[in-house]
C-alpha cells in the first residue's frame, strides 16, 4: 500500500525539489509507493486540504527551506502536527543556508534595503508591504529551532540518489536480491590477492554478481552497488567479523562502509543523512523490520543488523568523515600554501589539494556526502553540507585543522587576517544554526 | 455582499504565492491581487562578501534557474573590475546557459503546464499533475524525462552541479569540458533534436485544440521586456529591448537600466512591481519571459527556431498579447536552445583549457550583468570596493519582472470570467487523458 507523504516549502529556492526531480527515470520505481498528499510545486492540493487532515495522518513530511516569515513558522508547526516523521530536507532547513547571513543585521535594516533603499524603487514613500503579507521573523531559523525534527538530509541541494534512498529507507522498503551468486565468484582477486585477506572492507561476499568487476580490477573493494545476492560467498564470515568491530574501523574502510550504506542498504548516510532520536525504533513500531533487509541469507542480514545497530548507538560516527574523504586531489602534494589566495587568482591545477595551492577550501571541516562535486570542476568546497563539528569559532577551527594536516606555511594569525570575510567564508551555510552567534559583523 | 476568492497557494510554480479576487455586490471585480509571501533579502546579505563569492551565493535564489544566477553576477563583477574573458570561456558559458534553458523549458512545459491542457481545466485536482501524465502517457513521459535529464546532466558536466553550479569564476571558467564527456553528449544530441521536434508537434496540437482560449482569454496588451543582440534573440548577452503595446521596439544599453526599469513597491506583495519607467506606473507595466523575448526578437539565432518564429507570427501577428501563447513561445526558445547546444558541442573551444584569464585585479567600481533567465531578464548591479568586496547589490530578478504583468492579466481575466462570462461559450477540446 502506498504511504502518505507531504512536501512543504518554506523560504528557499526549490532546488531540493529540482534535485529530487533530477533523479528523473530513477523516480519511476519509487513513485508508486508514495501517496503524495501535499506538494504545491508539483500537485494541485491546496493548503486547506492539508489543514483538514487529522493529526498524524501523514507518515513522512519533508520540510524544505529555512524559516524567514511567520507563515514559514506556521507551516512548520502544521507539518509537525500532521506528520509522524519530519525530515529536515536540505541545508536551508538543516542550517539556515546562505540567507542566514542576514542574521548579521537587525531585521529592520534588512527590510529597508529591499523595500526602501533599493536604487530602482520609484515610490515616493516606499515601505514594507503589509496587506495580506505574513511579516518576517527576527532571524533566519533552521527548522529544528521551531519543531522537533526526526531526520536530516543536508546538502545544497542533497544529491538525488541520497533523497531517493532516504525515501526508500524511511518507507521500510527492502533491497531486492539480484542474482544467485555473489560477486566473489567472478572477482579477479578471488584466488589470489583478496582484499578482505588484507583487511580491506570489501562487500563482495554478499553482493550480487553480474557487474563489470571494475572496482576490484582496479584494486578497489566492492561497495555493493549491485545489491544483495541470493547466496553468500565463503568470505562472508570474514566480513561479518569485521563489522562486529566498527569502533576501530580505519579511514579507508569507513569510506567503503559509507558507500555500501548508500548503495546497498539504501541508508544514505554518506549523503548527509542523519538520524535524530531513535527513528529506527519508530519505524519498527510501525511494523517494519529492524534490519532493512528481509528474506536474504542470514549472514547478509547479520552484517546489515550489526551495521545498523552501530549507527544507532554511535550517532557521531558520520561526523568524523569529511569532504576530503571523497576528494580525488592529493593531500601532501608538491604545492604549499604560502599566502591565502582569492578564488579569482590564477587557476589551480586539477591534481593537488586546493588548500595546498593556497585557496580556502572548506573540505576538511565539512561533512561528507556530496562526493566532492565542486573539487572536480576546480572550485573549492564552500561548506554546503554543514560542519563536521559544531564549535563557536569556525574560523579558528578551520585554521587549526589545515595547519595541522596540510602543506600550509602560514601561521594561524596570518591565515585568519588574510581572509577578509570570515562569516561568508567559514559559516556561509550555517550561521543561522550557530547558537552562540549573537549578530554583528 | 463582497465576495473574496482566494487561491492559496498557487500550485505548480516555484515560490510562494496566492491569488485573491474581490467581487462586489454588483458582481463586478473590485480587486485582483497576486500575493507573493516570501523573500530572503539577497540584496542585503551579499554586502560584505568577496565580490567573486557573490556568484556562489546567488544561485540559491532559484533552484530551477541557478545557472543564470551564477553567470550573471560573474559578468557584473567582470564589468565592475574591467575583466575580459577568453573566448572559450564565453562559449562554455553560452553552452551552459542554453543547457539550462533547455531543461527548464522542458520541465515547465511538461511538468508545470501540460497537465492543464492534457487533462483539461476541469479535471480532478488530485490527478492534474505530471505524475498522472507520466502514468497515462508513458512514452511522452519517458521522453520528457530524458529531455530534462539531458539538459540537467549537461549543466552538471559544465557547471559542476546542475543545481547551484560553481564553475564560473571572475575571469572565465575554472575548467573546460572533458573531451570524453563532450563526445558522450554529442552522441545524444541528435536524439534530443528529434524529441524537441516531437514536443513542438504536441505543443502545436495543444495550441490548435485550445485556439479559442488562446485567442480570446487573457489577451492583454502590455509592454514587453526582452534582450536581443543586434536585434537577434539572445539569452547570454545583448541590449535591453522594450516593446511597446503597439509593437514599437526600443533598445537600451544595460548600464542605463535605471532610466528604463522602475520598481514600484506594492502594499500586498513582497515581489515588487516592475514597469517601463518612461511610461510611468501602472501604465508602463510590462511582461517578461519567453513571450516577451519572442515579441522582442527580429529573428531567432538558429534556423529551425527562426522557422518556428515565422509560423508563430503568421498566426498571431507581429506582436502577440496572448497570455496562453507563452507556452508556444517557450517551445520556440526550446528549439533554439537545442540547436545552439548541438552547434557548440561541435566547437573545439568548449574543450579548450584556455578558459580563464590570469589578468584579474579588483578595482573600485559598479558593474552590471544581464542575461535572459528561463523566466525573464535577469540583472545584477554590483558595487565593488578597491579590495573587491561587494559593498552593495541591486537585483532585478527574472520572475519579479512578471509580477505586475501577471496581476494585470489576472484583473483582465477575472473581469472576462466574472463580468463578461467569457468562459461560457468557449470551445474546449476533449481531454487527451482522463
Amino acid at each position: 500500500m502506498a504511504v502518505k507523504v507531504a512536501f512543504m516549502q518554506c523560504s528557499d529556492c526549490w532546488g531540493c525539489h529540482q534535485s529530487l526531480l533530477n533523479a528523473h527515470l530513477g523516480l519511476l520505481p519509487v513513485l508508486p509507493a508514495l501517496d503524495i498528499v501535499y506538494w504545491p510545486a508539483v500537485v494541485d492540493f491546496k493548503h486547506d486540504s492539508l489543514k483538514a487532515r487529522p493529526d498524524g495522518d501523514i507518515l513522512v513530511g519533508f520540510v524544505e527551506g529555512s524559516l524567514r516569515t511567520n507563515e514559514d513558522v506556521e507551516n512548520a508547526k502544521l507539518m509537525r502536527a500532521k506528520c509522524q516523521l519530519i525530515i529536515s530536507f536540505g541545508s536551508c532547513s538543516c542550517y539556515g543556508n546562505v540567507h542566514g547571513l542576514a542574521n548579521q543585521w537587525d531585521i529592520q535594516k534588512v527590510i529597508n534595503r529591499k523595500f526602501v533603499e533599493t536604487e530602482s524603487i520609484t515610490n515616493e514613500s516606499p515601505h514594507e508591504p503589509k496587506e495580506h503579507m505574513p511579516g518576517f521573523t527576527e532571524k533566519i531559523m533552521p527548522l529544528d529551532e521551531v519543531i522537533k525534527v526526526d531526520a536530516y538530509i543536508a546538502g545544497c541541494p542533497p544529491k538525488p540518489e541520497a533523497i531517493i534512498s532516504s525515501v526508500v529507507f524511511l518507507l521500510g522498503q527492502k533491497p531486492q536480491p539480484m542474482n544467485d551468486l555473489a560477486f566473489c565468484n567472478e572477482c579477479p582477486l578471488n584466488t589470489e590477492g583478496c582484499l578482505l585477506d588484507k583487511g580491506v572492507m570489501c562487500f563482495g561476499p554478499i553482493t550480487s554478481s553480474g557487474c563489470t568487476l571494475k572496482c576490484t580490477s582496479n584494486g578497489d573493494p566492492c561497495v555493493g552497488c549491485f545489491g544483495p545476492s541470493k547466496t553468500v560467498a565463503s568470505r562472508a564470515e570474514k566480513l561479518n567479523g569485521m563489522v562486529k568491530n566498527l569502533s576501530t574501523i580505519s579511514t579507508g574502510n569507513k569510506k567503503n562502509l559509507f558507500e555500501f550504506l548508500t548503495l546497498f542498504l539504501n541508508v544514505p548516510l554518506m549523503a548527509g543523512f542523519d538520524l535524530a532520536g531513535d527513528v529506527l525504533k519508530q519505524i519498527k513500531k510501525r511494523g517494519a523490520p529492524e534490519s532493512p533487509l528481509a528474506n536474504l541469507p542470514p549472514t547478509t542480514e547479520d552484517i546489515a543488523s550489526s551495521i545498523m545497530a552501530y549507527l544507532r548507538d554511535n550517532r557521531d560516527f558520520t561526523e568524523i568523515s569529511n569532504v576530503c574523504d571523497t576528494c580525488p586531489r592529493i593531500i601532501g602534494s608538491k604545492s604549499r600554501m604560502t599566502k591565502v589566495k582569492r578564488d579569482y587568482e590564477g587557476l589551480p591545477n586539477m591534481d593537488d589539494c586546493l588548500i595546498e595551492q593556497g585557496y580556502i577550501c572548506m573540505g576538511p571541516v565539512t561533512k561528507a556526502g556530496c562526493g566532492g562535486l565542486c573539487l572536480r570542476v576546480n572550485a573549492p568546497c564552500s561548506g554546503c553540507y554543514g560542519q563536521t563539528e559544531w564549535v563557536a569559532d569556525q574560523a579558528s577551527r578551520f585554521a587549526d585543522v589545515v595547519i595541522k594536516g596540510f602543506n600550509v606555511d602560514v601561521s594561524k594569525e596570518e591565515l585568519l587576517s588574510q581572509v577578509k570575510d570570515h562569516l561568508g567564508t567559514f559559516q556561509k551555510f550555517t550561521l543561522a544554526s550557530n547558537r552562540s552567534y549573537k549578530g554583528g559583523e | 455582499m463582497v465576495k473574496e476568492i482566494v487561491v492559496e497557494p498557487v500550485t505548480r510554480l516555484e515560490g510562494h504565492g496566492g491569488l485573491r479576487i474581490v467581487l462586489g455586490d454588483d458582481g463586478k471585480v473590485k480587486d485582483a491581487q497576486f500575493n507573493i509571501t516570501s523573500t530572503r533579502f539577497f540584496e542585503k546579505f551579499c554586502e560584505g562578501r568577496y565580490a567573486e563569492h557573490v556568484p556562489r551565493i546567488t544561485p540559491r535564489i532559484c533552484g530551477i534557474c541557478p545557472i543564470p544566477h551564477h553567470l550573471t553576477p560573474t559578468k557584473a563583477v567582470e564589468d565592475a573590475w574591467g575583466v575580459e574573458i577568453p573566448e572559450p570561456a564565453r562559449k562554455l558559458r553560452i553552452l551552459l546557459q542554453n543547457a539550462k534553458q533547455y531543461s527548464s523549458h522542458v520541465l515547465h512545459f511538461y511538468a508545470l503546464a501540460a497537465p492543464d491542457f492534457l487533462l483539461g481545466p476541469f479535471a480532478d485536482p488530485a490527478l492534474r499533475n505530471v505524475v498522472h501524465v507520466i502514468n497515462k502517457m508513458p512514452d511522452v513521459g519517458a521522453m520528457a524525462l530524458k529531455m530534462m535529464d539531458f539538459g540537467q546532466k549537461l549543466c552538471a558536466e559544465i557547471g559542476g552541479k546542475s543545481v547551484h553550479p560553481i564553475s564560473a569564476i571572475v575571469g572565465g571558467m575554472k575548467k573546460p569540458m572533458d573531451e570524453d564527456a563532450r563526445d558522450k553528449f554529442l552522441k545524444q544530441v541528435g536524439e534530443q533534436i528529434e524529441f524537441t521536434k516531437k514536443t513542438v508537434e504536441i505543443g502545436l496540437k495543444v495550441v490548435e485544440d485550445y485556439w479559442d482560449v488562446v485567442a480570446n482569454v487573457a489577451v492583454v496588451p502590455t509592454y514587453y521586456l526582452g534582450m536581443t543582440k543586434n536585434g537577434v534573440h539572445d539569452i547570454y548577452e545583448g541590449d535591453i529591448r522594450i516593446v511597446t503595446p503597439n509593437g514599437e521596439k526600443k533598445d537600451f544599453d544595460i548600464h542605463k537600466y535605471l532610466d528604463v526599469l522602475g520598481e514600484h513597491i506594492p502594499e500586498h506583495s513582497y515581489a515588487t512591481h516592475m514597469y517601463y519607467k518612461p511610461a510611468g506606473y501602472p501604465d508602463g507595466i510590462y511582461r517578461a519571459n519567453c513571450l516577451a523575448m519572442i515579441n522582442a526578437a527580429d529573428k531567432m539565432a538558429t534556423p529551425l527556431a527562426d522557422e518556428a518564429l515565422k509560423a508563430f507570427r503568421d498566426k498571431t501577428g507581429p506582436i502577440s498579447h496572448h497570455t496562453f501563447a507563452y507556452h508556444w513561445a517557450r517551445l520556440i526558445e526550446t528549439v533554439e536552445a537545442i540547436e545552439i547546444i548541438a552547434t557548440l558541442l561541435k566547437d573545439p573551444d568548449v574543450v579548450n583549457p584556455d578558459c580563464k584569464t590570469l589578468d584579474v585585479e579588483p578595482r573600485e567600481g559598479n558593474g552590471v550583468g544581464v542575461t535572459e533567465a528561463p523566466r525573464g531578464l535577469l540583472l545584477y548591479n554590483i558595487w565593488s570596493d578597491a579590495a573587491g568586496i561587494c559593498k552593495k547589490l541591486n537585483l532585478l530578478v527574472a520572475t519579479n519582472h512578471n509580477i505586475a504583468g501577471i496581476e494585470k492579466t489576472l484583473m483582465h481575466t477575472a473581469k472576462q470570467v466574472f463580468e463578461d462570462k467569457a468562459l461560457d461559450g468557449l470551445k474546449l477540446p476533449d481531454p487527451w487523458i482522463k
